[in-house]
């Protein structure tokens, strides 16, 4: 039994830890940007894709895949902000929303044309395939490392938007945008860099799913991205610290529902989305607006 | 003026002549068979709406299917069609939502003409058409949905006699698979599945046919995967916890996948001995798990691409792979003999009137890459024999085969008409 909790606790760690960093882009990029990007999902595919074309196809390991494989989806990213997204903000919310779920649309289609409509599995790692013994069963050393960068990622956010020059201009922009370009802040440029940043962490989040989903199809973006709302709604939108607690939340809460209330498993997360929203409706961390 | 040497003038009054006089010697006689004697019947060309799911997660299914009967359309077409007449084929997007099964139908019949109608892969969408096939009147051939209901409930007792089943249904995954389950050295079961109506039922049917079988079974666990599950490390624990004897799971697709990669890593293997899946013999599956396939479970599916090993097999899989460079998956094979189908029901009949070929297929017989399919009568379900086998590398193949293999005869585990009381459910007694 107490075998049984620790490993749960441990699968609901690594469960939350990959939404996490899918729900810290989405909601870095809402933070500031003020936009729900539904394709940020795509993003997360398009990373899980393009770290494993670099391991395929250019005959390089893992750990290059992942620098390499989010930089591409960066570009992507890139583009879809500097040229699509920076029209439509100034208009209703459900522009935004219908544009981006088209680009949802378009990535599930692009990868079919590229890379197949079947499911793709690459081979399991040999360095971190293995499994390391925890009170007798086995738990794999992948799901660890899983559960150690992520809240690596979350404290470089937090230094990165808290303590650096850049973190200082995104939060003056987000708060006043007229004021900060007033005075001299080029804001659209600054809200471009933003997106990408977000794109890249969505694409590692897709790059370090691979190997502990086992598979890659198009549109296994759109099961994470509903988590990744849930959570970042949870947790108050905008809210990093709010999606790192969120994701943790609901991570373990899935897993304990899965092992020990079966029935209830799938409908524990909305009912605790829906009591936390009842209660405070701007989430745990989220600002009243 | 079109130019005509004497012998091909000589061929054509001959065949004219032949026609003619197999029509004066009347019917039984001199049945005229083939192109010349059915072309005046039918008006051209023969429609095919078919259904399956080309986007999200499962996409892969319906690019096979489309693989599986685009051949059997480009096969018969270049023959010179059914009957004489050209097949024209369209496919669209299932989804596997109900709603879009139902407007693809629609689509199909009303706005594009379809003749006869083919796919679908979810039971709920099945199950979703069925209500409407006999306002929309057209065959529909179903080739990857499985419940046993469509053809129990809809077909044999509500009487709607458009819809007929090319592939076997969850009498395979949970009766054939507890025959398979009684001869193994395992008492106690659980179950790692689908969270859905499918799963649900071949539980169900696994563990009462078990039960049956071999008195003293018990089932200590189960844990419910939703659609859509990418962790089953809490699924795998409560089978842990449970410590059985056999596992049985119809999960499938990438889930299978994932199930299985996880699994693999949890040291499941190690502890459970038995383990069997209903789907597992997928090609989908067998490729991508490739060489971390674990050896020794107990796999099945609709069709195996070496089973049966005769010609007719052996040569389908070789033009299927000369036309797409794929193995066949199952819903290939199903794709390509629904078109079959189609065509044996025409030409026997000599009409493509939705009447004329439900009388037809009712109770046909037909060879397949699969073997010989009977349709059964009551019920519209294709009964033909699929193996159950272990996994097993073979240096030939770039994935784990059905190794060591038994095949249960259909007829001796598919429920039977009347689907209740006494001798409808295996284990027979008589």
């Amino acid at each position: 039994m107490l075998q049984s909790v620790v490993q749960v606790i441990l699968a609901g760690l690594s469960t939350g830890m990959f939404i996490w960093l899918v729900a810290s882009g989405l909601t870095l990029i809402f933070g500031v940007l003020g936009v729900l990007n539904f394709a940020h999902g795509s993003f997360y595919m398009l990373g899980a894709y393009f770290c494993f074309t670099v391991l395929k196809y250019m005959g390089a390991n893992f750990w290059l895949g992942l620098i390499l494989g989010p930089l591409c989806v960066c570009v992507i990213g890139f583009i879809v902000e500097r040229f699509f997204l920076r029209y439509v903000y100034h208009i209703a919310l459900p522009y935004q929303l219908l544009l981006t779920f088209a680009f949802v649309l378009i990535f599930d289609n692009l990868v079919k044309i590229v890379w197949g409509a079947g499911s793709i599995s690459p081979p399991a790692l040999a360095a971190l395939g293995g499994s390391v013994d925890v009170l007798g069963r086995k738990f794999p050393i992948y799901n660890i490392l899983i559960i150690v960068v992520g809240p690596l990622v979350a404290l470089a956010l937090w230094g990165m938007i808290e303590k650096t020059w850049w973190g200082r201009i995104i939060r003056a922009s987000s708060s006043d945008r007229e004021m900060a370009s007033a005075i001299g802040v080029r804001v659209p440029a600054l809200f471009t860099s933003v997106f990408v940043f977000g794109t890249w962490l969505g694409a590692l989040g897709g790059g370090l799913a691979v190997p502990y989903v086992g598979i890659m199809t198009s549109g296994m973006g759109e099961t994470i991205i509903i988590e990744a709302f849930i959570v970042a709604v949870i947790g108050g939108l905008g809210s990093l610290k709010g999606a790192f607690v969120g994701a943790l939340v609901i991570g373990v809460l899935t897993a304990f529902g899965t092992r020990f209330f079966p029935t209830f498993d799938m409908f524990l997360t909305f009912i605790l989305m829906a009591g936390i929203l009842l209660w405070r409706p701007q989430g745990l961390f989220g600002v009243a607006r | 003026m079109e130019k005509m040497d004497r012998r091909d003038f000589l061929k054509r009054v001959g065949a004219g002549a032949l026609v003619t006089g197999a029509g004066a010697l009347g019917s039984g006689v001199m049945v005229p068979t083939g192109l010349w004697a059915q072309a005046p019947k039918i008006k051209g060309p023969i429609k095919v709406g078919y259904q399956a799911v080309l986007s999200g997660t499962l996409a892969g299914y319906g690019e096979f299917h489309k693989m599986g009967a685009q051949l059997a359309v480009e096969e018969i077409n270049q023959k010179g069609g059914i009957a004489g007449v050209k097949v024209e084929i369209e496919f669209r997007d299932s989804t596997m939502k109900p709603d879009d099964a139902i407007k693809n139908a629609r689509y199909f019949v009303d706005s594009w003409g379809a003749d006869y109608l083919a796919g679908v892969d979810s039971s709920g969408q099945a199950l979703a058409l069925a209500p409407i096939m006999d306002k929309l009147d057209r065959v529909l051939m179903v080739t990857h949905a499985a419940t046993e209901k469509l053809t129990e409930e809809w077909v044999f007792k509500k009487g709607i006699k458009q819809i007929f089943r090319m592939v076997n249904s969850t009498y395979h995954d949970s009766n054939a698979a507890a025959f398979i389950a009684k001869d193994l050295p395992a008492l106690k079961w659980a179950t790692v599945s689908p969270k859905y109506e499918y799963g649900f039922t071949c539980w169900k049917l696994f563990q009462e046919t078990l039960k049956k079988l071999k008195p003293g079974v018990s089932f200590p666990a189960e844990s419910w995967a939703p659609a859509g599950t990418t962790d089953f490390r809490s699924h795998i624990n409560t089978i842990m916890d449970a410590n059985p004897d056999g596992l049985y799971s119809t999960e499938w697709a990438g889930e299978l996948i994932t199930f299985l990669k996880q699994a693999k890593q949890a040291g499941l293997f190690d502890k459970v001995k038995h383990v069997m899946l209903p789907v597992g013999a997928a090609m989908d599956v067998l490729e991508g798990m490739g060489a971390e396939m674990p050896d020794n479970l107990w796999i099945s599916g609709r069709y195996f691409f070496l089973y049966p090993n005769n010609k007719d097999n052996n040569d389908w899989v070789a033009r299927f792979r000369k036309r797409w460079n794929h193995y066949p998956a199952y819903v290939s094979e199903a794709g390509y003999s629904a078109i079959y189908a189609l065509k044996a029901a025409v030409e026997k009949s000599g009409s493509k009137e939705t009447k004329a070929l439900i009388q037809t297929l009712e109770g046909m017989e037909l060879d397949t890459p699969a073997g010989r399919r009977l349709f059964r009568k009551e019920d519209h379900q294709a009964m033909y024999d699929v193996p159950w086998g272990k996994t097993k590398g073979d240096p030939k193949y770039p994935f784990k085969i059905m190794g060591e293999s038994k095949v249960i005869p259909a007829k001796s585990y598919f429920s039977r008409p009347p689907f209740e009381g006494p001798g409808a459910d295996p284990p027979f007694s008589s």
